[in-house]
């Protein structure tokens, strides 16, 4: 059992924090962190690999001016902490002295987000219930599948106990919970292969796994698997896309949700930092992200520096209405924060990060999207892609299908769809009523976070599909 | 100021421990693999800090057989007394549900000499060093071209670490390195026209050994070489891949190596398939994680056993997998040093050498893509490996960064995909050109491969 952080750190971390202020920091942040993890995998039928892992640490930053420093330790000691935290002073040229502080106030009454929580670890299904779900799902695969030649689950269980203080008095605990359960196939059929899978994941509902459907999550992998083994490779060229709902949110998170973090506006990567109030997407196009939604995969009860998350709308109608900020985005670019600071853990600075990301509801069915093409790419599920520096993006298509006069016709794989951010938001020029959420895990500066990404069918009205 | 100390693992009292800890557990066999490092970084923005980074960091991965020679894990990064009490209760706990049809045993290398690495170790330069380093390298590289506005993408690491395998037989690893790294990734734009990047990467022992001019001259060569830009006409190319490039895309097929992933029925190779072509008749692919250029090799590998050399593909013919001392036992041959470590072992490759085999005729040396009749796609970064690759299935479809060579002159591609199948790729490889280069990934020279399928936006 992992013990969660409480009250008692109180009196330490404020002679921490009042050190560091008296050294001559504008701000001084520590964060704590213990984990709890366990990984569970499934190959045919049998578990072939249970490997739990915890550990522990702090992350501590001093701001000075614009600039910051930081140190991350796995030593919670009274002796590591304060080394920890002499080596970020001295990162911005400052000394640690025996002067008190008359800088800090000290912390506030804290903020407790965790008091629920206490038991959700000890709420999680066993080892011994996970292994025999996750048995209970490649088996299902087995049943509904046919040329399998790989079957696997896999089970990733995360919990994580935080506690966030800083020297402008913030003090705030909390407990997270993440957990998501994979299924993947290989079919092989003579020269024929087809490989994809489903991922599916919630935040803070410790009876997920028993609520999970293994029947049903094993027939969807197994229907499309069975349609992919035999698709024929895609022409390459430009043409209208259709992309479907829940997972092909990925295209908006990653072409144009990373660059409305206040990260690309301090790098100056993005090519929307001064664009505030103006139009960059079709009106068609309202875009939220926020860390609210029950069970969501990127929902928070605080943001990794102890900020309530809000619901932020990025787009709306078209226009840019704001970014996404943390501390030190908002210190250096003058966006305000919006409770989106976070990270992996506490080797990692917080940085400005998506949560929850979707393209809202728009009037259309997902049918008259589709029979408004007369030739294009139906793509029913993302694999996945990235954006580059100056706002290239790429997205690998698992599972695709043509459109032919407005009727989707046979299968096709080994479609890429690239572009630019900036080129491609004024072409979704048609959003569906059918908006769906779909977990996921997104890697960046301050490492790989939970997220959601979301939408409803959109339409493309032009994007490049690399192929064959 | 300079960082702290490394913390260092004391094998001789960590074993002890263990074994007080396991005989207490009623645990008579486990292994430990145990590492520790601290790290500095520094990043720069138009001359001033923009992140300064320090981190001690510990970790342990515990394994234990429990009385029915089942395997069970756990890692943690306390290292305390009640954290390896802990760790040794989770591996217990988790050895209840171990793979009764696939248990690894300690490796039959885990006590073999190991090769002598030539790693000088280095003295960690203070942070505000780096810093000073770092703020002239970005200035450098910005006065390189007036279309260079930025470096988004930088940063000047060092590391000094340990490493440790501890087994309850008595086999005891260690190893001691210190590492630096210099990145350079720099922003292009001139008026009215799209902005393009590139970079440049650099490895070495310490800070003071960085080829700083190199990483400057080859992040600015790049990027000012894409400044110049054109959309590309759809079509089936003759391609030149860069060493970094055609390692890059070697790596993410390395399945077809990988003993792991045959026995798991997820590689295109299969048990039998040692002695089958391949590739062309003169390609050559060895692993070979000795290599003097391979910055930070591995003496041992996550079972102990020593890092060697292995011959991959040798005159177009699969020869050897990658191994696991379980791999190993099940194909009847000895672990190769390419372990991981857990309950169930992974595999991996260390650093490839890639070129013609000695000896072998057929391939092309000596090509010059300035003196060729047709257009030439120049394919000098992949971007995207992780989505674009399907490695079970053989295909990739990857965005790239290069340039289109024809008429004898060179323009940049303006955005690209180029994808295929890896098998067929390697029978369609022409030849080389140009002497083998050292990358952090391996060792190459450029590689001509005929009739890839190319997208593009013209």
């Amino acid at each position: 059992m992992a013990d969660a952080f409480d009250q008692s750190w109180m009196l330490r971390l404020e002679g921490l924090l009042a050190s560091g202020r008296a050294a001559g920091a504008d701000l001084v942040e520590i964060f704590l962190e213990r984990t709890d993890h366990l990984g569970v995998l499934a190959e045919q039928d049998t578990i072939t690999n249970v490997s739990p892992a915890f550990g522990m640490g702090a992350g501590i930053r001093v701001f000075l001016g614009d600039r910051d420093g930081f140190v991350s330790t796995n030593d919670l000691s009274d002796r590591g902490l304060l080394q920890a935290l002499e080596q970020a002073l001295g990162m911005l040229g400052l000394i640690r002295t025996s002067t008190a502080s008359n800088n800090f106030e000290g912390l506030q009454v804290m903020r407790d987000f965790a008091a629920t929580k206490i038991d959700w670890l000890d709420r999680c299904p066993s080892l011994a219930e996970a292994t025999l779900k996750l048995l209970e799902g490649t088996s299902r695969l087995d049943h509904h599948g046919s040329h399998l030649q790989a079957r696997r689950g896999s089970y990733s269980r995360d919990w994580q106990s935080v506690l966030v203080a800083a020297s402008d008095g913030t003090f705030a605990r909390d407990i997270r919970l993440h957990q998501s359960l994979g299924l993947n196939v290989l079919a092989a059929d003579g020269d024929h292969r087809a490989g994809l899978g489903r991922r599916y994941g919630t935040s803070d509902r410790p009876d997920d796994l028993r609520r999970w459907d293994a029947d049903a999550a094993a027939q969807e992998v197994c229907s499309s698997v069975g349609t992919m083994l035999y698709a024929e490779y895609v022409e390459a060229g430009q043409m209208p896309a259709v992309l479907a709902n829940r997972f092909g949110g990925v295209i908006f998170h990653e072409a144009c949700g990373h660059l409305l973090e206040t990260t690309q506006v301090e790098r100056g990567t993005t090519p929307f930092a001064e664009m505030v109030g103006q139009t960059i997407a079709h009106e068609a196009v309202t875009a939220i992200d926020e860390g609210l939604s029950d069970g969501a995969f990127g929902s928070l009860s605080m943001d990794d520096e102890g900020m309530e998350p809000q619901r932020t709308v990025l787009i709306e109608n078209g226009v840019l209405k704001r970014f996404l900020s943390d501390r030190a985005g908002e210190l250096r670019t003058g966006h305000g924060r919006t409770g989106s600071g976070r990270r992996q853990g506490h080797t990692f600075a917080a940085a400005s990060r998506m949560r929850n990301t979707f393209i809202a509801a728009g009037p259309h069915t997902p049918e008259q999207l589709i029979g408004s093409v007369d030739k294009g790419l139906y793509c029913k599920s993302m694999g996945g892609g990235s954006v580059g520096p100056t706002g290239q993006f790429n997205f690998a298509v698992e599972e695709g299908y043509l459109i032919e006069n407005g009727q989707l016709t046979k299968p096709v794989k080994g479609a890429t769809l690239i572009g630019e951010a900036k080129e491609v938001m004024p072409r979704i020029s048609m959003c569906a009523n059918d908006l769906e959420l779909a977990a996921g895990f997104c890697g960046s500066v301050s490492g790989s976070i939970f997220v959601t990404v979301g939408q409803p069918h959109i339409k493309v009205d032009s994007i490049t599909v690399g192929g064959r | 100021m300079t960082p702290p100390p490394i913390q260092t693992l004391n094998a001789e009292a960590l074993s002890g421990r263990l074994q007080q800890l396991a005989q207490g557990a009623g645990i008579q066999q486990w292994d430990l693999g145990a590492s520790c490092s601290t790290d500095t970084s520094v990043q720069v923005d138009r001359g001033e800090a923009k992140q300064m980074k320090g981190a001690q960091r510990s970790a342990i991965t515990l394994r234990v057989w429990n009385r029915d020679g089942l395997v069970g894990i756990t890692s943690t990064s306390d290292l305390s007394d009640s954290g390896l009490a802990r760790a040794l209760t989770g591996a217990r706990d988790a050895s209840a549900f171990g793979n009764a049809e696939e248990t690894p045993a300690f490796s039959p290398l885990a006590t073999a000499p190991l090769t002598p690495l030539e790693q000088p170790l280095h003295e960690p330069q203070p942070i505000l060093t780096l810093l000073d380093t770092l703020k002239q390298a970005e200035r450098q590289l910005l006065d390189r071209h007036v279309a260079i506005s930025t470096v988004p993408y930088n940063g000047l690491a060092q590391r000094s670490s340990e490493r440790l395998y501890l087994n309850s037989e008595g086999a005891c690893r260690h190893q001691t390195l210190t590492t630096a790294s210099l990145y350079l990734y720099a922003r292009a734009e001139e008026a009215g026209r799209k902005p393009r990047s590139s970079g440049a990467v650099r490895l070495a022992y310490g800070t003071s050994e960085l080829d700083i001019a190199g990483c400057i001259e080859e992040a600015a060569e790049r990027t000012i070489s894409h400044l110049d830009y054109a959309p590309i006409e759809t079509g089936h190319y003759t391609c030149v891949f860069s060493p970094e490039a055609f390692l890059d895309l070697i790596g993410a097929f390395s399945s077809l190596f990988n003993a792991r992933a045959v026995l798991d029925g997820v590689s295109l190779s299969h048990r039998d398939s040692l002695g089958d072509s391949v590739a062309v008749p003169f390609l050559s692919i060895r692993d070979n994680g000795l290599h003097p250029g391979n910055v930070g090799a591995s003496a041992f590998d996550g079972e102990g056993t020593p890092t060697t050399p292995l011959h991959l593909v040798d005159g177009g013919v699969l020869k050897n997998f990658l191994h696991s001392e379980a791999t190993a036992r099940a194909f009847g041959v000895a672990p190769t040093g390419h372990a991981g470590m857990g309950a169930k072992v992974s595999v991996g490759a260390d650093w490839f050498e890639i070129g013609a085999t000695p000896g072998s005729s057929g391939g092309q040396q000596g090509l010059d893509r300035f003196n060729h009749s047709g257009p030439i796609v120049v394919i000098d970064s992949l971007s995207a490996l992780h989505a674009g690759v399907k490695a079970s299935q053989g295909s990739f479809s990857l965005p790239f960064d290069g340039w289109l060579v024809q008429a004898g002159g060179s323009r940049s591609i303006e955005a690209a995909t180029v994808a295929g199948d890896i098998r067929t790729l390697l029978q369609a490889i022409v030849g080389f050109e140009g002497l083998a280069k050292i990358t952090p990934d391996g060792l190459c020279p450029y590689v001509w491969v005929e009739g890839l399928s190319i997208t593009g936006e013209a």
